[in-house]
């Protein structure tokens, strides 16, 4: 045997319980990869977050957002997490020429909240400052039909590498899922029971940059910083959902903390020009969508992540819908996305936003509201 | 074995037209033909070797399924676990019986003849004409493919009692690459033998078949099975073999090529070697031995291929 093997079973891990009478899956983790000195995430920011806002970012009429408020912000926000004077200074703290970054963007909230096209030009712009050719730079998803549909490539200099692990979510496409590195669970009783890690997160990238945005998520409760780095960069993570359920709470977390990917994970951008407070991931309308207008920075996703349930949850109640906590089977309407759709008041899945402390016990980071440190900047 | 007895061993394709339409079967490589009785004589005229089949002989045919996959969003998930229509065990159950697949809508011939070939079933096929070439390239292809006339590889013993349920839950086996042999009564050999009727396992439990196949699963566990496959739900195998080599037949029910399966079989195996239905023969890339098991990738599997393995180290 020659890759080592990490198995993390449920009495040895740190437990947060999801419901009294249910129990967590047995999760056994394989890789070969041993993590770096200092893991990318939490990284060295610990339970640190830089808020920037700005009222300016984007036209709430017309969704734009306003790219050059949008560098200022990005400026603002580097600098403020590093301590840095300026952007080129911050950004060398964590990125060398030799570098082969991925931007782990979101696209599954198309055409209303994804990876803000201006965000996403600025990290490019900032990577090549480094002295990063944008051949070494990859702007990636799971699905190719989502990049698609959103187009980056106009919006970012030529030569940069758009890629997907698979052409769309219709389970067929392997070939872009690393066979030696994965999370095994048995969660449902389904007959594959393997989540495998990206082929270019082992193999080809040094360093990620995780650019999420600020979403509700029906099974997670919220979508964020770790939701977007684990589901993102796994295969086959549908399967923890099914009728009503999920095992979401302790899978996010466990699957970021798989090596190379917890390694290289080394900053978090969460894009909050826009969000969506309800049906989430999704935007397929605007009726959910909301305009947070911040930028949030930082190494460790646990803290955003903390910060954003609270976003989508205080959002929630100001528009009248019910907590992203509740567990009541009365606002349950199992696999009705239509009914979940048409009214904030529905769930189709018991959502597990304790997903967010889980992780803090895997080390990913800082759950403790009492112990982040929120800084806000104003643009 | 002969050429006349393996092209015996195809299933047949039950064409109704006449004899003028033999160019198009000849240039979709049709040989196997089974023709109703009264169009026998111009077909033989027309150069083939016609099986007559009367509406007798059809009509006591058990009919099959259309292979493939459909959705049944009350009972399966597009993505997760999709509903597969599949007949191996009714293959396994009735290994002599006589089958055919009635009226198969276009696009499903292929892997319908795929699927009788795999499981040795003496199945007839009514097509639809669109899917000739379709045809004719998978029986090109299973007639080259090496013999290979191994019994069955089992992990489990289900007593048969003939009942109507026990169907379902064989069904869901089969579905879930569970692999059985059919027994008259519980064999020492296994570890599990399941009997409806039982202690065990209630007769009211084979009213849940899909729950019943999972505990069968669990009480196997997966480190005991020969095979698992990781990469797809929806690929459906079985294992013939004994102690010089081992052949895995993998039928894809999804309607669309997966790329990269992955492959695992109990036992430190030195190699093999696929032959895929489109592609021919391909290695088997990416071979690792872990915990007593050996997994390999199918880079591509289209409807069919077989895996063929040495035996253990």
């Amino acid at each position: 045997m020659d890759r080592r093997s990490f198995v993390r079973l449920l009495a040895a891990a740190p437990f947060v319980p999801a419901a009294p009478d249910e129990a967590a899956p047995k999760l056994r983790i394989v890789t070969s990869y041993p993590p770096a000195a200092r893991p990318g995430m939490p990284g060295p920011h610990p339970g640190r977050v830089i808020a920037v806002k700005s009222e300016k970012c984007v036209d709430t009429v017309t969704s734009a957002a306003n790219a050059d408020v949008v560098r200022e912000m990005m400026t603002r926000g580097m600098c403020a997490l590093t301590g840095d004077r300026t952007a080129p200074e911050a950004w060398r703290r964590f990125f060398v020429p030799a570098d082969i970054v991925g931007l782990k963007v979101n696209c599954g909230g198309h055409p209303w909240v994804v990876s803000a096209y201006e965000i996403v030009a600025e990290v490019i712009r900032q990577l090549m400052g480094v002295g990063i050719p944008p051949t070494q730079i990859y702007i990636y998803e799971r699905f190719q039909n989502q990049m698609d549909a959103v187009n980056y490539a106009p919006h970012v200099p030529k030569g940069v590498q758009i890629v997907a692990a698979e052409t769309a979510n219709r389970r067929a496409d392997n070939r872009g899922y690393d066979p030696a590195t994965y999370v095994e669970a048995d969660l449902f009783g389904e007959e594959d029971t393997r989540s495998n890690m990206m082929r270019l997160v082992t193999q080809r990238l040094t360093k990620i940059i995780n650019i999420p945005n600020v979403k509700d998520h029906g099974a997670t409760g919220a979508t964020g910083c770790l939701k977007n780095i684990a589901y993102g960069s796994f295969s086959n993570v549908a399967r923890t959902h099914y009728r009503g359920k999920s095992h979401t709470l302790s899978f996010v977390g466990t699957l970021a903390s798989v090596e190379p990917l917890r390694s290289r994970t080394v900053l978090q951008i969460m894009d909050g020009l826009r969000g969506v407070w309800h049906a989430g991931p999704f935007a397929r309308t605007r009726r959910y969508v909301f305009y947070p207008k911040k930028i949030f920075f930082g190494t460790d996703p646990v803290a955003i992540d903390r910060l954003l349930l609270d976003i989508i949850d205080e959002k929630r109640k100001a528009e009248g819908a019910i907590s992203i906590y509740d567990r009541s089977p009365r606002y349950l309407k199992v696999d009705d996305s239509a009914a979940r759709d048409a009214d904030p008041n529905v769930n189709v899945i018991i959502r597990e936003p304790g997903h967010v402390e889980y992780a803090a016990k895997l080390g990913l980071g800082v759950a403790d509201l009492a112990q982040i440190k929120v800084q806000d900047v104003e643009v | 074995m002969t050429l006349l007895l393996w092209l015996a061993a195809l299933p047949c394709l039950y064409w109704t037209q006449g004899a003028d339409s033999a160019p198009s079967l000849k240039t979709a490589g049709i040989e196997r033909l089974c023709v109703p009785s009264e169009r026998a004589d111009e077909w033989r005229k027309a150069g083939f070797s016609p099986v007559a089949v009367s509406e007798g002989d059809l009509a006591v045919r058990d009919p099959l399924l259309p292979p493939g996959i459909k959705p049944r969003t009350d009972r399966a998930s597009a993505t997760r676990s999709p509903w597969v229509d599949a007949n191996g065990w009714r293959f396994v159950r009735h290994p002599e019986g006589q089958y055919v697949y009635d009226d198969l809508p276009a696009g499903r011939a292929a892997l319908a003849a795929a699927e009788a070939y795999a499981y040795g079933a003496d199945a007839v096929l009514k097509i639809d004409p669109a899917d000739l070439e379709g045809l004719g390239k998978m029986m090109a292809f299973l007639a080259q493919l090496p013999a290979n006339e191994l019994p069955d590889v089992a992990d489990l013993a289900v007593v048969d009692d003939g009942s109507g349920p026990l169907g379902e839950v064989l069904n869901l086996l089969v579905r879930r690459n569970l692999l059985f042999r059919i027994v008259k009564a519980p064999d020492p050999n296994f570890r599990v033998n399941v009997q409806l009727g039982t202690k065990e396992y209630p007769m009211k439990e084979a009213g849940e078949p899909s729950a019943l196949a999972l505990k069968i699963r669990r009480q196997l566990t997966d480190e005991q099975r020969t095979l698992r496959i990781f990469g797809s739900e929806v690929v459906i195998a079985r294992v013939t073999g004994d102690d010089t080599r081992l052949r895995v037949h993998l039928l894809n029910y999804g309607g669309r090529d997966i790329e990269g399966l992955r492959i695992w079989i109990r036992g430190e195996r030195p190699g093999g070697e696929a032959h895929v239905a489109g592609t021919g023969r391909v290695a088997l890339p990416e071979r690792t031995v872990v915990d007593g098991a050996t997994e390999f990738t199918l880079p591509r599997l289209g409807s069919y291929g077989v895996v063929d393995v040495p035996p253990v180290k």
